[in-house]
């Protein structure tokens, strides 16, 4: 607090990390009055050291530690690490499993995205977009866990193709899920999209011009909101997306309102892709026949009923060649992912490099609220679906 | 049994059964445990969860409000250091105490009160603005930049919404010709309910009501995502739950207003109740009831605005419709609608 003889007339408000809305990070805001002067986000509180970690483990065990810090969004980053550990080894998943893995990473968009409105809601002081939203993404854990056994951290992607094969009944299952949730769709409009007081602590708060998106680098829907149609799905296609037909969601407005309807936008665009890889799956084996010959003769039979891959104990201690280099995009939920491997010709990587969406988007946060109110950051802070872990890694 | 008689007799007197049974603390509490179970339930309800379940499993976790009272009042008081201790846990007190002090004069029935007075209007009005004051205190006892904040946003909201709501409730003293309580709801009787007769005063003065109490969407100075608990950010224990208490209470108050001053009272009286000398309360505490779930029903439906959009909110437009009503309440008194 300022003195008077001083002549400061702002005041520093930690917002976090001990904050009902701070997440894992601290906002450290200077406020003069009702309006924000600065604001700095202060982030590393949940820095879990995943890229020197990754230097000690095998190319397979890293999997579930790239699955950590996106929590809500696995699916996505364990497709983007595994597609650079293909490129490095020069192994090519099947076609089937190609589109198994576009199958929960589009499932998986929905789920992420049904988080991030969820939380945004919350921050708005909507607690029925809370529930809602978190009520409705169990639909897709739900799925998931069908698929791959798991409900968040998946491991459903290895090197060469997928784990298990579509259970019996997954399609009739899956297009009640979606039916579901078209129908819930119009709901959440009613009560929280279209409700105006949402309207009036989104709309024109915020805004983020297309000039300062692609100068910030900004990625995912928060630059797709201010109407650069960049997509990493249709920029580089991977995985199944070449053969897909949908829309990049854009807007042009830039602001809180469109980022979040973007969002929307994409689970429709979800709910379209699942119909046609499920109406469209080509068939086939799931793991690459380098590998699938490798499997114990007395397990073969096993795979080939349950649809359960087996490892092949060369899995465990995958050696690339000595300096080979691989780069991998992946449009994850809240934005590209860029995973980077170096090998050694050792069973670890000589180093990994993840760069996350959120890591990328966190120079909004004092971008976007310069001269905002205090209570616009939690507004623009959940329209960000900015997430501390995937950030600090 | 001469002395349980006395008892009984002082109990049942008014200058003691107002303040202290209805519509003063025994059902002020009645109504802080049944509303605030009322709201979670209901909200469980919209939001497709449960809401509050284990705590007398049979009835819907009716008593969950009574197991959150004991817990907070056998947890610790914590004071903190930089505080300033006497408004620290003076504050608490002093505003559930205030916030409730206007139902003295609120009438039970036409002839079953505490204070009758040509202006009881007016000391309800009065005593209804002693609380913000003790928010500015208790946001500046605690020393915490968010309690700061949060006693700032009720100090500006409530010179946003007090001279609204000063107008719109004396449009109907101008309406109805009288300041008196009893006589007002003597007249909806002759006539019709205020809510008819002056339905944009009955606007005003409900927004006002959800304005001044922090329901939804108007829940600023308490937002949890920007403030944590706003004024009350430093509170713990017992301290706390008399905090929270007050809003709903100050909700309790000003619903008991509005059910007299816009519902007709306690007209109309059912037979059953008319023998008893505060029977007809009833009436009033059912109508406010009802007007307080629809209070608390809107959380399930709103986020909250921020607290420049209700300021203007209630200087540009609830400001001048507040003014629009004194014409609205003039031109029915000068159509003879009110029989005044």
């Amino acid at each position: 607090m300022s003195g008077a003889g001083s002549g400061e007339r702002t005041l520093e408000l930690l917002i976090g990390p001990q904050h009902p809305a701070s997440g894992h990070m601290r906002l450290v805001a200077e406020v003069d009055g009702d309006v924000v002067v600065r604001l700095r986000p202060d982030i590393g509180y949940v820095h879990r050291t995943v890229e020197k970690i990754a230097e000690t483990k095998t190319y397979l065990q890293t999997i579930p530690l790239i699955e950590r810090p996106p929590l809500a969004d696995t699916a996505n980053h364990n497709l983007g690490y595994v597609m650079a550990v293909e490129r490095l080894l020069g192994v090519e998943a099947p076609p089937r499993a190609q589109w198994l893995r576009t199958l929960l990473a589009e499932m998986n968009r929905i789920h992420s995205h049904l988080y991030g409105l969820g939380i945004h809601g919350i921050m708005l002081g909507s607690s029925t977009a809370f529930m809602w939203a978190f009520g409705d993404r169990e639909i897709m854990i739900e799925m998931a866990k069908r698929l791959t056994g798991a409900r968040i951290t998946y491991s459903y992607m290895i090197p060469g193709g997928v784990r298990r094969d579509l259970p019996p009944g997954f399609a009739e299952e899956m297009e009640k899920a979606l039916r579901y949730l078209e129908r819930r769709l119009p709901d959440y409009d009613r009560i929280f999209f279209s409700n105006p007081v949402t309207r009036a602590r989104l709309e024109g708060v915020g805004v983020l011009t297309r000039e300062d998106a692609i100068r910030l680098g900004v990625v995912g829907p928060n630059l797709r909101a201010s109407g650069v149609a960049y997509d990493v799905r249709r920029a580089r296609p991977y995985a199944a997306y070449p053969e897909l037909d949908f829309q990049v969601v854009t807007r042009s407005e830039g602001d809180s309102m469109a980022r979040m309807l973007v969002r929307v936008g994409e689970i429709r665009e979800s709910i379209r892709m699942i119909r046609q890889i499920l109406a469209r799956m080509p068939d086939g084996p799931i793991l690459a026949e380098r590998y699938a010959k490798m499997i114990p003769p007395k397990w073969r039979d096993y795979v080939r009923e349950t649809g359960r891959i087996k490892f092949p104990a060369i899995l465990a201690s995958l050696r690339p060649p000595k300096g080979a280099e691989a780069v991998s995009r992946v449009e994850a939920a809240r934005g590209e992912a860029v995973f980077y491997l170096v090998s050694d010709g050792g069973p670890r990587p000589y180093r990994m490099r993840m760069v996350t969406p959120s890591l990328r988007n966190v120079v909004l946060f004092s971008h976007l609220t310069r001269g905002c109110r205090v209570a616009d950051i939690p507004a623009i802070y959940g329209s960000l679906d900015y997430f501390p872990p995937e950030a600090d890694r | 049994m001469g002395a349980l008689g006395w008892i009984l007799g002082l109990l049942l007197s008014p200058w003691v059964f107002v303040p202290l049974i209805y519509p003063g603390l025994v059902s002020a509490f009645a109504v802080l445990l049944f509303i605030i179970w009322f709201e979670r339930k209901l909200a469980a309800k919209v939001q497709r969860r449960f809401g509050p379940y284990y705590v007398l499993r049979h009835l819907g976790g009716a008593t969950q409000l009574v197991a959150d009272l004991i817990r907070y009042l056998f947890a610790e008081p914590i004071i903190p250091e930089e505080a300033d201790a006497l408004a620290f846990v003076m504050g608490p007190a002093l505003l559930f105490g205030l916030t409730l002090l206007p139902v003295v004069a609120i009438p039970v029935s036409g002839t079953f009160y505490a204070i009758r007075s040509d202006v009881s209007l007016l000391i309800v009005l009065a005593l209804l603005t002693l609380g913000a004051a003790m928010t500015l205190i208790i946001g500046w006892a605690g020393n915490n930049k968010f309690s700061l904040i949060g006693g700032l946003r009720e100090g500006f909201l409530s010179m946003a919404y007090e001279i609204p709501l000063f107008v719109a409730a004396l449009s109907m003293a101008a309406a109805y010709g009288t300041l008196d309580l009893v006589d007002m709801v003597e007249v909806q009787a002759e006539t019709a309910w205020g809510v008819a007769l002056n339905p944009l005063a009955a606007f005003v003065f409900l927004v006002i009501s959800f304005l001044a109490t922090s329901r939804f969407p108007f829940e600023i100075s308490e937002a949890e995502s920007e403030l944590v608990m706003g004024p009350f950010t430093e509170y713990s224990g017992i301290m706390y739950g008399l905090t929270m208490g007050a809003s709903y209470l100050k909700y309790y108050v000003l619903c008991l207003l509005f059910s007299i001053m816009f519902l007709g009272g306690w007209e109309p009286v059912p037979p059953q109740l008319a023998a008893v000398p505060f029977g007809p309360g009833v009436v009033v505490f059912a109508k406010a009831l009802a007007l307080m779930a629809l209070g608390v029903f809107l959380r399930a439906v709103y986020p909250r605005y921020r607290v420049d959009q209700a300021i203007r909110l209630a200087w540009h437009y609830l400001l001048p419709l507040s003014v629009a009503s004194v014409f609205v309440s003039m031109g029915a008194a000068w159509l003879g609608l009110t029989g005044a």
